[in-house]
């Protein structure tokens, strides 16, 4: 009884195998054929109410599946983001540096640094925390040729003057220090005078005791004047520019004798600065 | 398994709702990227309960119509079925089920021997497909899926089909019967 039941298994078995073999060689290759065609007609409705059914519950699994991977995602795409902005804000460092080295380039190649000078670049790292801005230290010393009273330009104009140095940083007094007086000289009209920081403005100077004959006009250019008398010289070489004139009333001019300049380079913001060295000391 | 026309009628509907159900809804979902196949863990429940018979004709039957509604060439999806099945079945009779990991332990497998087989029914056929190490971990997730579907598709099959199967030991009361005024 029970072989002949082994037997009978074994026989279904394998006339299903034979059976899949017999179909696949049929049907393989020759596209849908009648029984799928029927097959499918006869499920179809049954499969499209199926469908419509289950749709709620497969929006559902779905919509987990969708916020894990947009979590996922979300986390992924913060973490580039990031690493974007650090690229990004590097990037920008770079170009700002990029910019104000090329001004400096173009200072000494528009002949505004006098020949005998040797140009030093160094970067400001440190600055007076009152908000008079009126030093800053740069990472360039006495063992790069800087010495006590060189001037320092940016790209943009005058900045200062170095008052102390020590073997890998220097001290710069800048234009806007109360101390300070540059003798300057007007451009075209050659009308000169003392820069000195206007009282109570860090932002502002005043070129001071000019010859009020002359009248000064708003948007001139002050460059500095370089002057060399009986063996002394001025401590700035001539024709760097300082700034632009701001307010210029005729009124001012002839019962004060100055009218207000805004320095050219930003003295609230220095980066990249150059040190004149070599010069007449 | 005795088999009367009632459950015969049930066994057929069994598969006809596991074929609607894997096509309207679980190839139709993912969960991490990867959409569940129940009905090798059908066919191996179905195996478990049934024997060889039973699990190579349902695998047959549940391959074939996969096969039909799927406009696939007929007979891949019922060779591999059949065979899950038939394997399925065969262990029954081979060995005595005492663990309740055996069942899902078993879908899992069977799971994988069925993508396994798919696949090889792919070569066989000749269609070309890149076996990329995405496909493997996709059979290897289905077969993981097999394991956590693949024990409440086992008590749904046997809950349906109770009345034909042999009877078990009877489970051991938890307490002993109180006697009314003792």
């Amino acid at each position: 009884m029970y072989r002949k039941q082994v037997r009978r298994r074994r026989a279904v078995l394998a006339l299903l195998v034979i059976g899949s073999f017999v179909l696949l060689t049929i049907t393989y290759g020759r596209g849908s054929n009648g029984v799928q065609r029927g097959v499918s007609t006869i499920f179809s409705p049954v499969q499209s109410a199926a469908d419509r059914a289950l749709k709620p519950a497969r929006d559902l699994v779905n919509w987990f599946d969708s916020t894990f991977d947009a979590r996922g995602r979300n986390s992924r795409l913060h973490t580039e983001l990031e690493a974007a902005r650090e690229q990004s804000v590097g990037a920008q460092a770079a170009l700002a540096e990029n910019a104000q080295l090329r001004k400096i380039v173009g200072l000494d190649h528009g002949g505004a640094i006098p020949s005998g000078y040797e140009p030093v670049t160094g970067r400001v790292i440190a600055r007076s925390p009152t908000v008079w801005f009126s030093d800053v230290t740069i990472d360039v010393g006495s063992s790069d040729g800087v010495a006590v009273n060189d001037p320092v330009v940016n790209g943009d104009g005058l900045v200062g003057r170095v008052s102390s140095v020590i073997g890998g940083s220097a001290q710069v007094t800048l234009i806007a220090d109360g101390s300070s007086a540059v003798s300057a000289k007007v451009v075209p009209l050659g009308v000169q005078g003392v820069v000195r920081p206007a009282v109570g403005d860090p932002g502002s100077l005043i070129l001071d005791f000019i010859d009020s004959a002359k009248h000064v006009h708003r948007g001139q250019d002050v460059v500095t004047a370089g002057w060399r008398a009986q063996g002394l010289s001025s401590r700035f070489p001539p024709n760097i520019p300082i700034g632009e004139v701001t307010h210029a009333s005729i009124e001012e001019q002839e019962a004060q004798q100055q009218v207000e300049v805004r320095p050219f380079a930003d003295l609230r913001n220095l980066d990249l600065v150059q040190v004149l060295t070599g010069g007449s000391r | 398994m005795i088999l009367t026309p009632k459950i015969l009628a049930r066994l057929v509907a069994i598969v006809l709702l596991g074929v609607l159900l894997q096509l309207s809804f679980f190839s139709r979902v993912a969960v991490f990227h990867v959409s569940p196949d129940v009905l090798p863990a059908l066919v191996v429940s179905l195996g478990l309960l049934g024997g060889t018979m039973t699990g190579a004709v349902t695998g047959f039957s549940v391959g074939f119509l996969l096969d039909c509604l799927l406009i696939a060439p007929l007979g891949g999806g019922s060779l591999v079925l059949l065979t899950t099945g038939y394997l399925a079945g065969l262990f029954r009779e081979r060995f005595e089920i005492h663990s309740q990991m055996v069942a899902p332990l078993l879908c899992m497998v069977g799971t994988l021997f069925a993508e396994l087989g798919f696949g090889a029914v792919q070569l066989m056929l000749g269609i070309d497909s890149t076996v990329s190490s995405l496909v493997i971990r996709d059979m290897l997730i289905k077969s993981v899926f097999a394991f956590f579907l693949g024990w409440p598709i086992y008590l749904g099959v046997k809950r349906a089909l109770r009345p034909a199967l042999v009877e078990e030991p009877a489970a051991r009361r938890s307490r002993q019967p109180t006697v009314l005024g003792a």
